[in-house]
Formats: structure tokens, C-alpha cells, sequence
């Protein structure tokens, strides 16, 4: 070995020999083993006796169709987020109980029922998967699903890497998963505070499970931004021009150059502390020139852009629903597209203010404060836009738009909040403090809230049926009781002085605050289950809600609802050409709105295939093998990653043409059917809602089919 | 994703690979490598010059390679690379710029003179 290690090691297993030590007597962990257990089950049962396994594969683990790698990287966002809110669940309960040298412990614990230790774990896996596992992946989904579309696109620049993409997301927040049940996970908070994280304070493999998973994820995230971008710059369809461009997709474009270039720094500072703990380094140690604070600097550097990174979509999602419900054209395009562009420059100037106390010089924290304080002019531009937007419009409130408005309220909080964490002096004050946590969720939950809204508003786009809006009210409006009542009390906490990160409340006079957050986890918990009933009620009834018109909203302006609903896989029958901002609002203004083309032509698509699904898999035993130092696991997977890529590369069979009679023969069928004279419950070979969203023949995988 | 340029060999940027081109900007960088090495061995230069003169040699060989090995210009078929990478230039001086001010005046700031 290269380091030192403590416990077991030999070279056949590694350090595996460790999970002997490990207590699998533990409630929690057996609860949480069961339950997936339970639901891996199910599904898996549910597959095989409905007989979907060729379905499965040929419809979704294979496919490189941009809807549908949107769809899952939403899905995978949405289970990652529940894993985050259960880590959630166990922090506000462990601080109501454990208040006072009076409080009981139990299951080994001194006070509550979680030892520090555990209770470490909890938070730092539930800021990472937050962060990284759901919020990216859902907003990741979003624009992988719409913007192709709203350009005009039939896929992505490049449809392979984009699968890529989405299955190394999918074995990154495996290995995260294994990690709460195969060793342990990092206990030094999500930033993976330095020299906590060095090996000689971090001996077990927790920190490893953290290193590898965000090195993996991150390689996703990077080479989707690079597919994204390469989309937005080259396959624009003719006449989308920069000035037509949907401010979705500017968002896009502005969030993405930011996740290409910040990236890269996250992987170096993970890559230099991986080199401190496998290969005995000292970049970031406390001692022999090592400098700890260099950690903290270079996670910041990618820190605070990526914050930015999750927030930009955040704000085209609402650039598209308040227009849509104001039934305006959007306020101040420019300005916005600018304003995006602005937050995006800025996002690169501004990252000391996550160390203010560092200690850095008043010249230096000067200089930061200021450029924090600057975002703040953007990010007005835009708020006033959408004010503006809204100022003498035809409101109306339909779930999307009751998010849009919660999301803005959210906004101006957060940002209120921020701009005092801005000033150094009171940075001081409050620095680590749950004021800070109060902050940064205050923000996230804009973001969840413009991504709740962007769910419900291009639901029907995506499945052809609206999502019920009763229990989309209830769901909203008991989020949003979840939302005061936990963050209003944490920070009123914040002031009083109670720092981040306590498995002991030393004062008893924070838990009457504590209970109220308490109480807004349980209007939470209570929302969760009005959105599974708004899902399961909306399916139930989706023959009543189904939507056949292209524009399920009537008054939406851009081009994703100028094909059908939902639209085939190969979107649009035609290219389309553009002809102004607002193409799908301008065509309804002149009569256009017909979606037969006078003639067609072939379409060229790419084929399904596996190599992405295969590559992710030798990536996620690789990345255990690494985190377990099982040696010639790792080299062996790496090997088979390269000649994976390879065997690929010399692959030349990896698209197909679609003939124009056979496009015309499924055009007419969509139109049949959504004119009703092929009645609904036929399978559809083309589009047809939840059953068989995008379903289609003509994904052909390669070695199904050679044309 | 177009059938006509599905042959690697036929991209613009693939046609633009020069064997030539490659060599010298191998050599340049060698070249530089080696002044770079002799510098610091010799202990010809003060501290200060020498971390300026490596500074500078380092960046002319980088702006060479931009333009030898990656043909950054702004033809056509390059353009985008080349303002993608003077857009991300501005970041690098920058991250690294106020890297060394705020680490240099936290060393002024907590470090014991002298050491
Ligand atoms: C745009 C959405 C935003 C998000 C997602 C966000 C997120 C975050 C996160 C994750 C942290 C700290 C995390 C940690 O220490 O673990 C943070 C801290 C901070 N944020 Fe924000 N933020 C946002 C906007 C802003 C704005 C607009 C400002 C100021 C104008 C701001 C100022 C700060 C400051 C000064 C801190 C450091 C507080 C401290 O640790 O002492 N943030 N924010
Ligand atoms: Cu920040």
C-alpha cells in the first residue's frame, strides 16, 4: 500500500475486510435496507410480470432519444430527492429530541436516537445528493427534455453522449446509495470541510464513497453541458436566430457554460485530496506545506458558480410560465438574456464569501462583498421583468403559474438574505450559523418551485394529459406550510446564535423553534403525499384530462408546443422554420397553426444503443473498486471502459433514415387519433400519453434492425 | 449528424491536422522546457525575474500550441473554439489572480514573520 491505512487490507478484496466491523444491527439502517429491498422488489416484479423487460430496454435503457434521457434524469432527481428528504427527516428529528443535558438517548446514541457520528453522515449525504443527485439532475432533465424541442431540434448534437451522460449521473448516485449500506459515507459535511477530510481523521472509506461519487456525477454533468451548448450553437432549426431564441434555452446556454467551466475545478480539488488519501500527498494537509485553506478555495471556486449553475434554468423556467399565464409576450427580452449572461459572469467573481472569516485581508473581503452585492442588479433586471410581464396581463393562476409566484417571493427573500451575508461584518456574526442554511435553502426552494411549476406546466406537453389541479393546489399550498414553518424558525435560530451541524441542542430555549420545524417537516411529509395523489389521481383520470391540441395551455408562445402532444420521437414532422421571437405565439396570430406539412421528407435519426448503459456500469464497479482499493478490480473495469469506448468509436452503423411516406403514414395516424377516430385505448405506435409515452417501432437498437 | 461528413477524415477540422505544424510546436515546447530548466538551475536570475521570465516563456510556448496544435483562429470551422477559449482566458487570470491576493495577504495576516 501506498499510505497508511488502518484495518484490514489484502489484495484480493481490499479493504472489505472493514464491513466486518460494521454493525448491521442498526434500525434505521435495516429499515432503509428494507424498503429497498421492498421497492426494488416491486418494480422489478411489476416488470417481469407485465412482461416489460424488452419494453424496458429497447424503450429506455437503451434509447439515446433526448425526451425520453430527460425523463429519467428527472426520475432519477426525483428518487434522490427522497433519499435527501428521509437524511432530512432524521436531522430535524434528532435536534427536537436531543435539546438539553436532560433529553434521552436511545439505539447508542447520548441524546436523540442518532450518534454524532451517524448523525455526520446524515447531513453531508444530504447536502451532496441534494445538491448534486436531485437539483442538478431535475434541472439537467428539464433542458435535456425541452430545449432540443424548443429550437426546433429532432435530438441532441450528440445523442450517444448524452445517454452517457445520463447513466454516469445514474451510477454515481448508485455508489452513493451502496454507500448507506456497504461501509459508510463522508461525515465532513458536503464540502468536504479540509484536513476533516484527510486520511488520518477520515480512515474509513466514507470520504472515498463521497471523492468518487461526485467525480463520476461530475463527468456526467460536464459532458451534458458540452452536448447541450454544442446543441444550442449548431442544430438551431433555420430562421432561430440568437435574437429568437427561447429564453429557456439562453438559460440553458448561460448555465451550462458555467457547469464547463467550473467543473473541471471541483474534479482537480477532488482529484488533489484523492492524491492526500491514497497516495500520501500533502496539498491540503494541516501540515508539511500543505495548505487547508486551498481546499476550501478551489471547492468555492466551482462552489459558487455551480449555485448559479441551478438557479439560472430556475429563472427561465419562470421566463416561460408567467408569460404563458399572463398571456403577455415576455417583459425586456434582451435585457433578460443579458441579465442571464451577467449572473453567469459574475457567479466567477465572487466566491470568498464562503470564507470571509478566513481572514483574508479588509482590502480583499472589500473586494468580494462588492462583487457579491453586484448580482444583485441582474438578478433585479429580471425580477422586475417578470413584474412587468405580469402588470396589466390576463392573469390567471393555474397551478404552474401559483409556483412561478411562490418561486419569485422565494427569490427576493433569499436574495435579501444573501445580500446581508454579503457584508463581512455581519458575516462574521452569522457565518456557519443556521442562518447561512436558512439562506441557501431559501434559495434551493426557489428553484424546486420554478421546477415544480415547469413539471405541471410541460407535463402535458411530455404525456399528453394535464395534471389534476386540485391536489396540485393541496400540494402546493401544504409545501409552502412546510416551507414557512421550517425556515422561518431556523432564521430566527440563525440570530440566536445556533451554529450549522448540531447532533446536541445545548440550549433549551431553541426548542420551541425546533418543534416548529419539526412540524413544517411534517406539512413536507404531508405535501410528498399530496404529490404522489396529484400523480396517481392525474393517471386515473388521464382519458378525462387528456390534452390533443399541440399548445395544452392555449396562450404558451414558444416552439415546443408548435408540435404534437405528445410530440413523436422524432419531434417534429418537418423542420420547422422560425420567423419570429415568440414563433408559436406569432403563428397563432396569423393562422398557422396547422401541423400537417404540404410535404415530407426523410428524417434522420440516430440509433439506440448500449454502450452508454455498459460503460456506466464498468464505471460504477470501478469507482467501488476504488473506494474499497481493490486494485485490480479498479484497472480491470478501467481497461473495460477504454476498450468499451474504443469497440464504439469504430462503430459506423449508428444512425438510420425514417423514408417520408412512412413519417407521412404515422403524421396521419397522430392526427387520427388525436381527432379521436382511433379510438384511445388502440396501442400506439407513435406518441399516446402515459401509456407508452414516445413509444415507437422505430427506435431500432442496432442489432434489431439494419436499415 | 449528417451522412454527408459521417467520414472523420472528411471534417474541416481533421483536414486541418499538419504533421509539420505538430513538430514544431513539439520542439517549441521542448525548447522552453529546457531554457525554463536551465534557469532555474543556473541561478542566473533574482526570484523575482525568475518567476516572471518562466511566466512569460510559458506563456508564449501556450500561445504557439493555441495556435500550432489547436489552430485556434477564426476561420469558419474554428472560430467557436477560439472564442470559447479567450472567454474562459478571463477566468483563469482571474481565479488564480485573486487566489494569490487572498492567500498572500492571509499569510501577511496570520503567519509568524519570517517563516
Ligand atoms: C442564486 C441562488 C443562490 C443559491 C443556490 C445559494 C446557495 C448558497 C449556498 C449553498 C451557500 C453555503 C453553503 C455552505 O456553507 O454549506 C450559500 C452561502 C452564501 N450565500 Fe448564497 N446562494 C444563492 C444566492 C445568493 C445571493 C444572491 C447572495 C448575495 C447577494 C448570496 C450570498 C451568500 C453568502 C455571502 C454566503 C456565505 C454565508 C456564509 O457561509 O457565511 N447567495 N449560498
Ligand atoms: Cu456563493
Amino acid at each position: 500500500m501506498l499510505v497508511d491505512l488502518q484495518g484490514p487490507w489484502n489484495p484480493i478484496f481490499g479493504r472489505l475486510g472493514l464491513l466486518l466491523e460494521v454493525h448491521y444491527n442498526n434500525p434505521i439502517i435495516f429499515f432503509a435496507f428494507m424498503m429497498v429491498v421492498i421497492g426494488g422488489t416491486a418494480a422489478l416484479s411489476w416488470v417481469t410480470f407485465t412482461g416489460r423487460w424488452g419494453w424496458l430496454w429497447r424503450e429506455w435503457l437503451t434509447t439515446v432519444d433526448h425526451k425520453k434521457l430527460g425523463i429519467m434524469y428527472i426520475l432519477v432527481g426525483l428518487v434522490m430527492m427522497l433519499r435527501g428528504f428521509v437524511d432530512a427527516l432524521m436531522m430535524r428529528t434528532q435536534q427536537a429530541m436531543a435539546v438539553g443535558p436532560d433529553s434521552p438517548g436511545v439505539l447508542g446514541a447520548a441524546h436523540g436516537y442518532l450518534p454524532p457520528y451517524h448523525f455526520d453522515q446524515v447531513f453531508t449525504a444530504h447536502g451532496m445528493i441534494m445538491i448534486l443527485l436531485a437539483a442538478t439532475p431535475i434541472l439537467v432533465g428539464f433542458m435535456n427534455l425541452i430545449m432540443p424541442i424548443q429550437i426546433g431540434a429532432r435530438d441532441m448534437a450528440y445523442p450517444y453522449l448524452n445517454a452517457l451522460g445520463l447513466w454516469l449521473t445514474v451510477a454515481a448516485a448508485s455508489l452513493v446509495m451502496i454507500a448507506l449500506f456497504v461501509g459508510d459515507f463522508s461525515h465532513a459535511g458536503w464540502v468536504g470541510l479540509t484536513p476533516l477530510t484527510e486520511l488520518p481523521y477520515s480512515p474509513g472509506v466514507g470520504v472515498d464513497y463521497y471523492l468518487w461519487s461526485i467525480q463520476i456525477g461530475s463527468i456526467g454533468t460536464t459532458i451534458g453541458a458540452v452536448n447541450l451548448i454544442a446543441t444550442i450553437i449548431k442544430m438551431r432549426a433555420p430562421g432561430m436566430t440568437w435574437g429568437r431564441l427561447p429564453i429557456f434555452t439562453w438559460t440553458t446556454l448561460a448555465s451550462n457554460i458555467i457547469a464547463l467551466t467550473s467543473f473541471p475545478v471541483l474534479g482537480v480539488a477532488l482529484a488533489l485530496l484523492t492524491l492526500d488519501r491514497y497516495i500520501g500527498t500533502h496539498f491540503f494537509t494541516a501540515d508539511l506545506g500543505g495548505n487547508l485553506m486551498m481546499y476550501t478555495n478551489l471547492f468555492w471556486i466551482w462552489g459558487h458558480p455551480e449555485v448559479y449553475f441551478v438557479v439560472i434554468p430556475a429563472f427561465g423556467f419562470l421566463s416561460e410560465i408567467i408569460p404563458t399565464f399572463s398571456e403577455k409576450p415576455l417583459f425586456g427580452y434582451v435585457t433578460m438574456v443579458l441579465a442571464s449572461m451577467a449572473i453567469a459572469g459574475v457567479s466567477w467573481t465572487v466566491w470568498l464569501h464562503h470564507f470571509f472569516t478566513m481572514g483574508a485581508s479588509p482590502g480583499v473581503n472589500s473586494y468580494f462583498s462588492i462583487a457579491t452585492m453586484l448580482v444583485g442588479i441582474p438578478t433585479g433586471v429580471k425580477v422586475f421583468n417578470w413584474a412587468f410581464t405580469m402588470w396589466r396581463g390576463k392573469l390567471r393562476f393555474p397551478t404552474p403559474m401559483l409556483w412561478a409566484i411562490g418561486s419569485l417571493f422565494l427569490l427576493i427573500t433569499g436574495g435579501m438574505t444573501g445580500m446581508m451575508l454579503a457584508v463581512p461584518a455581519i458575516n462574521y456574526l452569522v457565518h456557519n450559523s443556521v442562518f447561512v442554511i436558512a439562506h441557501f435553502h431559501n434559495m434551493f426552494l426557489l428553484i424546486v418551485y420554478a421546477a415544480f411549476g415547469a413539471t405541471v406546466y410541460w407535463w402535458p406537453k411530455v404525456f399528453g394529459f394535464k395534471l389534476d389541479e386540485y391536489w396540485g393546489k393541496v400540494f402546493f399550498w401544504l409545501f409552502t406550510a412546510g416551507t414557512l414553518f421550517v425556515f422561518v424558525p431556523m432564521y430566527t435560530l440563525g440570530f440566536m446564535g445556533m451554529t450549522r451541524r448540531l447532533d446536541y441542542i445545548p440550549h433549551t430555549s431553541w426548542e420551541p423553534l425546533l418543534l416548529l420545524e419539526v412540524i413544517g417537516t411534517g406539512f413536507y411529509l404531508l405535501s410528498i403525499l399530496a404529490f404522489v395523489i396529484q400523480l396517481g389521481v392525474s393517471i386515473y383520470n388521464r382519458e378525462k384530462n387528456r390534452v390533443v391540441a399541440s399548445d395544452a395551455w392555449g396562450t404558451s408562445r414558444s416552439v415546443e408546443w408548435m408540435t404534437h402532444t405528445p410530440p413523436p420521437f422524432y419531434n417534429f414532422a418537418v423542420t420547422p422554420v422560425i420567423h419570429a421571437r415568440d414563433e408559436w405565439a406569432w403563428r397563432r396570430e396569423h393562422g398557422l397553426t396547422n401541423l400537417m406539412p404540404e410535404k415530407f421528407l426523410d428524417i434522420h435519426m440516430p440509433k439506440n444503443t448500449a454502450v452508454p448503459l455498459i460503460i456506466s456500469f464498468f464505471t460504477l464497479v470501478c469507482g467501488f473498486a476504488l473506494v474499497w482499493r481493490i486494485w485490480w478490480l479498479a484497472a480491470a473495469t478501467f481497461a473495460a471502459i477504454i476498450i468499451a469506448m474504443i469497440i464504439r468509436s469504430f462503430d459506423k452503423d449508428t444512425d438510420y433514415i425514417i423514408p417520408a411516406a412512412e413519417v407521412e403514414r404515422m403524421e396521419k395516424e397522430i392526427v387520427a387519433r388525436a381527432e379521436g377516430r382511433i379510438p384511445a385505448g388502440e396501442p400506439a405506435p407513435v406518441g399516446g400519453g402515459a401509456g407508452g409515452a414516445y413509444a415507437s417501432k422505430r427506435t431500432p437498437t442496432q442489432r434489431r434492425d439494419n436499415d | 449528424m449528417s451522412h454527408a461528413n459521417s467520414n472523420p477524415i472528411d471534417h474541416p477540422e481533421v483536414q486541418l491536422a499538419s504533421p509539420g505544424a505538430y513538430l514544431v510546436a513539439y520542439a517549441a515546447a521542448l525548447g522552453a522546457m529546457f531554457l525554463e530548466l536551465w534557469l532555474v538551475v543556473a541561478h542566473v536570475l533574482s526570484p523575482i525575474s525568475l518567476t516572471t521570465a518562466i511566466t512569460v516563456i510559458a506563456l508564449l510556448v501556450i500561445t504557439v500550441q493555441m495556435y500550432l496544435l489547436f489552430k485556434l483562429d477564426l476561420s469558419k470551422t474554428q472560430i467557436w473554439f477560439t472564442v470559447s477559449f479567450i472567454m474562459t482566458a478571463p477566468l483563469i487570470f482571474m481565479s488564480i489572480g485573486l487566489t494569490i491576493w487572498m492567500f498572500i495577504t492571509l499569510m501577511q495576516r496570520t503567519m509568524l514573520p519570517g517563516m
